[in-house]
């Protein structure tokens, strides 16, 4: 690929930003699983797993999956951010395959946050 | 440089800038221990035995004197109460690993241990890493270096075994503080290939050298082997030593030449029936000589390769000696050199010596008290020249020798002697390089190659070449005392002429008549003396007057008759002819 | 002068990345343009932890909550809310309808007392995508470096936010630049700009974090630190033992290639600059500056006697710049954001002197006997209580807290009358433990401190390099002796002589690992030496820990006969019929604990 220009990075910042805050986007819903060390360790990897098998069992198009680094709260790992468009986020926390795909099925596609599993909305606190 | 000042326990000094601390103290005669410390090794502050305290700008710690590089207006305190601390309790945990280590106890005396609180361990090593430092820093060998790590780290060799890369230096040794590193079987390894030459890189070739100073080998030397090294330049306090020079031609104007070419000792391997280079534990007379000095690789004592003193040895004589396949001549020196061998052997090691001669020729004064001497200390003297040296054993007690064949002819018996070294008595022969001194210097050569003497009665030192004499061994085999004698008239010959200042020569020489000459320039190679040259100004042929012998050749070859003979021209010869027929 | 309406607009890492600062200069344009500049004042405020629907606006006294305001609704928003007073519906949030109130995440202690600078990006982005960092305003900060700014400004703006190292030092980032730059000048010399990433304290996993959730971060750091420093080559030092931190950041490096961020004329400017990842062996001491060098010159990782700095004479005899993953996070912000707002946080005046105190946000790895286990990013300055109490949870099961262990292995253990000791690099050292690289495990009153401060020496003395006698030595013996006190074989004099080997550690080691190491014998000892007076004196262990002096029995009050013990007991030494009162046989009793564990009326008893 030929180099960047200055430019060329404002571009890609503006594209990029599209598919990552559903703002602008097509798609409605985005899940992202923290996978840092401490996430996988926990079970991660099979709680993402779940999570796209439930996509593709459920012929899903309008949600955005992503990983991404630790959260933070590394004892109540593995845990996924729920984010539908206009809303602000949700963290469950302590989450297994099973957890995982009934949040998809109350939260993502039923709009309803599953309390039992929630830590809290919102996000954090940057500089 | 920068030159700084500081403050060492209260004096006040001067240093240059961003030197170690260590060496200003050592200046002023302080004394500061040091155990992983050595001048010709960049040091590394691993003891931290020679910690002292540093004041800089209001700041103070405590550093390591020998890596400290000192700096303006530092102030040093070399031995406060904490730093004897520091060194009392760095000498107990030493104490507790390395307890019977002199330099350690030395230090505990001296900071007043006596019971150190950690006990006493029993290991040599106090892994201060000079060796591993010295050995890659210095000699460029990587064979030492650290396994391990915290308290299980110790020093060795690669996977703990004998390494190829060491080149048996000793330089880790000679660096150790606590001598815990010792050649083993150095005998052993020396002795796989008897070196000939200087067995350290620097040595002064033989006690006798003229003039007698060391000479680096550059075969062996670790600066031409690896490019590091170069200890002695650090260690000469003349700064005499200089590993760029080279060989050098030089040029000397002389009056006269002394040739004392010497002989070399004669290559037993062609004579494959004494299996010289093929059987271990045979040497040759030169060898053996290098063997048994006290300055060679073991110290002097006679070994075989394997480090074991020999309980038999066989003397072989005439070996390419009196041999008509070989040199007819008698090599003159070997009848005493294995006289002298048989009674230093029976001496030094107590082993049964078996001389295998064709006749004793002990001739000259003392000698023969010398044989009879042998013949009481008990040395077997065989009559017969050996046939042949082998390992294959027929009976028990020849397994894992070697043994001599020969015809015992005063009892008419052949005998096989089983011997754990032999030693051949090697020809004397010219040195291989003499022939080319030879046609140089004009020197005739007899057919045994040996430089022939003008005449053996009346001139036995000079030569056909008028100033160029000849001494020693060159001429033919002689002993030391002969070999001295010739060289003392040789020097007489050669001083009586620059002390006269002036040379006579004979009237009677050749001369060139310029206008004659047609320079064809056959006469300048016929000259047997050299005397004839050709000047290219007068396109002619010159003779040297000093040079010429008045032989006539180059009259007689002369197409163009340009070169007369003075006082035996052809009018003279005639008239004489005449004369005599009258 | 008073303002009629203040417009706040929030100056969160995730606001300021979705361009909240242009909004202030269009915003105040716009109310200069509509006659409104003496009447409304705009001001930039801290995070409202709404990052995903930024950037965000409030409208005081009305208190009216705008998100997602883009730069062409501002003309609009200012006359109709502003000059008309009418709030515009299209921009104001809609909370979500919700049958149960869900708490936000502001109001959870453990995330409401963080500040996010390092790791502002966690959580959000996917790591394995550069664009993603774009996004967020990735590589910016390096636009502004290489077009707006010398490497004499970049310097000056990391001096006067007075960053110092993270990786434990606390050494000014700044002046070591500096330092670098002009030995590499003076020298004639490349220098070389290096990435510790060689995180060996137990129970600290900040860089690897910052690595897994934020690779970009660090590279987009090394290439200002590289632009700044004069440098066309550095190198990732990571620790084999961090395989996704190390595939992640291998990933951001090739992607930082593809779009020339790395190589050769990075973004037409000119700099050439690149980055290669070595691999620890797994040595601690390796994370030692000389230690590291030698590691990456491909020798044995040990430390060097040299008093020189490797900041003169470092990798290759070049001048070398080293600086850890947290350290090097930081610098886009700083550069992006200007040395003042950095500044702004933390403890201290550090604008003339960085040595002045401690700026910005230390992350933390929060672990132990503390509810909420995680990493966590506070500004300096914030007290231990804090931390343990606040963002940790306090210490589970409602025991007491007994003390906290910061810095690494070579750190202190402070006590709780420490608590409201500020954080921050010079109190930690003051109070005789470090900042370290930023471990940080609490301990309750269940923790014997003689057996913490075994735990670590015994962890130093295994990753001693050996190479220098004090450490070496020093540690066994104090090994040994931390042994025997916890064996109950422990003499009077033994205080004394740790104390001592201890002072003369930190007098005489070669390199920071030794000098440090007797920090957890030291600070136990300044902290709690009555609790190695009761092994040494009374033969007890108040923590009861210590196996050889703690008996158990079975409280005959709080027993039921619940029988539960008896098939935990592996060696039979526990007796008795259901709910009757069970007793203990201390001579077969191995000590294991077994029964603590299962006895849920707590009536084992263990002293």
């Amino acid at each position: 690929m030929p180099k960047l220009t200055i430019e060329d990075l404002k571009r890609i910042s503006e594209q990029a930003k599209a598919t990552m805050t559903l703002r602008s986007g097509t798609a409605r819903a985005k899940v992202t699983v923290h996978m840092g060390t401490c996430g996988i360790s926990a079970g991660a990897r099979e709680v993402m797993a779940a999570l796209l098998k439930e996509i593709e069992t459920g012929g899903v198009t309008d949600v955005l999956v992503g990983t991404s680094g630790c959260a933070g709260l590394c004892s109540r790992e593995p845990m996924a951010t729920v984010e539908i468009r206009g809303q602000p986020p949700v963290k469950y926390v302590d989450l297994s395959p099973e957890k995982m795909g009934q949040v998809f099925r109350k939260h993502v596609m039923g709009g309803t946050i599953l309390m039992e599993y929630a830590l809290a909305a919102g996000s954090e606190t940057t500089g | 440089m920068k030159v700084v000042k500081l403050k060492v326990d209260g004096v006040e000094t001067e240093a240059e800038d961003r030197t170690s601390l260590l060496t200003v103290t050592k200046k002023l005669g302080i004394k500061v221990p040091t155990l992983c410390y050595h001048p010709i090794i960049e040091p590394a502050g691993v003891c931290r035995i020679c910690t002292v305290e540093v004041r800089m700008r209001n700041r103070v710690r405590l550093v390591t004197a020998c890596n400290y590089p000192v700096s303006e207006g530092i102030e040093v305190l070399t031995n406060s109460e904490r730093v004897r601390r520091t060194r009392r309790l760095i000498i107990e945990w030493l104490l507790s690993r390395c307890g019977n280590v002199k330099v350690l106890n030395d230090l505990a005396a001296e900071y007043g241990i006596t019971e150190p609180r950690f006990g006493r361990g029993d290991e040599d090593c106090i892994l201060c890493g000079l060796c591993v430092r010295v050995c890659s820093d210095v000699v460029g060998r990587h064979v030492l270096g650290f396994f391990n790590r915290g308290t299980t780290r110790e020093v060795n060799t690669p996977y703990g075994e004998t390494s190829e890369e060491c080149i048996a230096c000793g330089a880790c040794a000679y660096v150790c503080p606590t001598g815990c590193i010792t050649i083993q079987d150095e005998e052993k390894l020396v002795r796989q290939e008897l070196p000939m030459g200087p067995i350290t890189p620097i040595s002064i070739p033989f006690m006798q050298a003229v003039p007698a100073v060391p000479v680096i080998d550059k075969a062996s030397c670790v600066y031409f082997k690896t490019g590091g090294c170069q200890v002695c330049k650090s260690v000469c306090e003349k700064q005499a030593i200089e590993h760029t020079a080279d060989d050098k031609l030089v040029e000397f104007e002389v009056g006269s030449i002394i040739a004392a070419t010497g002989f070399q000792s004669m290559d037993p391997t062609r004579l494959s029936q004494y299996g010289y280079g093929r059987l271990g534990n045979v040497f040759t007379a030169l060898e053996f000589e290098k063997l048994n000095n006290a300055s060679g690789p073991t110290g002097g004592r006679i070994l075989m390769a394997d480090g074991r003193a020999p309980e038999s040895v066989a003397l072989l004589h005439c070996v390419g000696s009196r041999d008509k396949n070989y040199h007819e001549y008698c090599s003159r020196v070997c009848c005493m050199m294995a006289l002298k061998y048989a009674h230093l052997i029976h001496e030094k090691t107590g082993a049964a010596v078996y001389d295998f001669f064709i006749d004793l020729r002990c001739f000259g004064k003392g000698y023969e008290e010398f044989y009879n001497r042998l013949l009481e200390e008990g040395v077997f003297f065989i009559r017969g020249r050996a046939g042949e040296v082998s390992d294959f054993a027929i009976y028990e007690e020849e397994r894992g020798k070697l043994i001599v064949r020969c015809e015992d002819t005063l009892i008419g018996v052949v005998r096989r002697i089983p011997v754990d070294m032999v030693v051949l008595m090697t020809a004397l022969e010219p040195a291989n390089d003499a022939n080319n001194v030879a046609r140089l210097l004009n020197i005739s050569c007899s057919k045994d190659s040996f430089f022939l003497e003008q005449h053996p009665k009346l001139a036995p030192v000079a030569t056909p070449t008028d100033g160029v004499f000849i001494a020693g061994a060159c001429q033919g085999p002689k002993d030391i005392p002969d070999a001295v004698a010739q060289a003392s008239a040789a020097a007489s010959a050669a001083i009586s002429l620059s002390v006269r200042g002036r040379v006579e020569i004979e009237p009677v020489t050749c001369v060139v008549d310029g206008e004659r000459c047609a320079a064809c320039r056959i006469c300048n190679t016929l000259c047997p003396f050299t005397a004839i040259s050709f000047d290219i100004e007068k396109d002619a042929s010159v003779i040297n007057d000093a040079l010429c012998k008045g032989c006539g050749t180059c009259a007689a070859a002369c197409p163009s008759s340009a070169i007369t003979a003075r006082h035996f021209n052809d009018r003279q010869l005639l008239n004489e002819i005449a004369g005599v027929c009258a | 002068m008073a303002y009629r309406t203040h417009v706040l607009i929030c100056g969160g890492t995730g606001c300021v990345s979705s361009g909240s600062f242009e909004l202030r200069g269009v915003f105040t344009a716009e109310l200069q343009k509509q006659g409104l500049a003496k009447e409304v004042q705009v001001i930039i405020t801290g995070c409202q932890g709404f990052c995903a629907e930024g950037p965000i606006m409030i409208v005081q006294p009305d208190g009216v909550f705008y998100c997602g305001v883009q730069k062409k609704d501002i003309p609009n928003l200012v006359t109709e809310h502003l000059l008309k007073g009418r709030p515009v519906k299209k921009l104001m949030y809609t909370p979500p309808v919700e049958k149960v109130p869900i708490p936000a995440l502001k109001d959870i202690p453990f995330f409401a007392k963080q500040r996010l600078v390092v790791l502002r990006n966690r959580g959000l982005i996917d790591p394995e995508r550069i664009d993603d960092y774009i996004a967020v305003g990735g590589y910016t900060a390096l636009v502004k470096a290489l077009t707006e700014m010398t490497p004499e400004d970049i310097i000056s703006e990391i001096k006067r936010s007075g960053l110092r190292g993270r990786g434990g030092g606390g050494f000014p980032a700044g002046i070591k630049w500096e330092t670098c730059r002009r030995a590499a000048q003076k020298r004639g010399v490349a220098p070389v700009v290096v990435c510790n990433a060689d995180e060996g304290d137990p129970g600290a996993f900040m860089d690897r974090s910052i690595i897994e959730c934020d690779p970009h971060s660090v590279v987009e750091g090394m290439i200002i630190g590289a632009s700044a420093i004069g440098c066309s080559e550095g190198f990732v030092y990571i620790r084999h033992e961090y395989p996704i931190a190390r595939e992640r950041l291998l990933k951001a490096l090739e992607q930082a290639r593809d779009y020339g961020l790395l190589g050769n004329d990075i973004l037409g400017t000119g700099l050439n600059f690149d980055i290669e990842i070595v691999q620890g062996a797994g040595a601690f001491v390796c994370g030692e500056s000389t230690a590291l060098m030698a590691s990456l010159e491909g020798k044995i990782g040990e430390p060097r006697a040299k008093y020189i700095h490797t900041v003169e004479y470092g990798y290759k005899n070049q001048p070398t710049n080293l600086n850890n993953v947290e350290t090097w996070a930081n610098v886009p912000l700083i550069v992006n954001r200007g040395a003042g707002w950095f500044s702004s946080m933390g403890t201290g005046d550090v604008a003339e002197n960085p040595w002045g105190g401690s700026s910005g946000t230390k992350v933390f790895s929060l672990v132990g006997k503390v509810n909420n286990t995680g990493l966590i990013e506070v500004p300096m300055g914030i007290s231990l209580r804090e931390i343990i109490f606040d963002i940790g949870g306090g210490i589970p099961g409602g025991r007491e807290f007994k003390a906290v262990q910061t810095g690494g292995p070579s750190g202190g253990c402070l006590p709780s009358s420490l608590l409201d000791m500020p954080v921050d690099f010079d109190s930690l050292t003051e109070a005789g433990s470090m900042m370290g690289s930023g471990g940080m495990i609490v301990m309750d009153d269940h923790t014997c401190m003689v057996d913490v401060a075994r735990y670590f020496i015994n962890f130093l003395t295994e990753e001693s390099c050996g190479k220098c006698i004090p450490c070496r030595e020093g540690l066994r013996h104090s090994l040994r002796i931390l042994n025997n006190i916890s064996d109950g074989n422990g003499r009077p004099e033994d205080v004394d002589l740790l104390q001592e080997m201890g002072e003369v550690m930190q007098d005489s080691c070669l390199c920071a690992l030794g000098t440090s190491a007797p920090n957890p014998v030291l600070s136990t000892l300044r902290y709690f030496k009555g609790e190695y007076e009761a092994h040494i004196k009374d033969h007890r262990c108040p923590g009861g820990v210590c196996k050889a002096l703690v008996e158990y029995s079975i409280d005959q009050q709080l027993c039921d006969g619940c029988h539960a013990c008896v098939p935990a007991c592996s060696t039979q030494a526990i007796t008795g019929k259901v709910k009757e009162k069970h007793t203990l046989d201390k001579t077969k009793c191995i000590k294991c604990g077994a029964c603590i564990e299962v006895c849920k009326r707590e009536a084992v008893l263990r002293v």
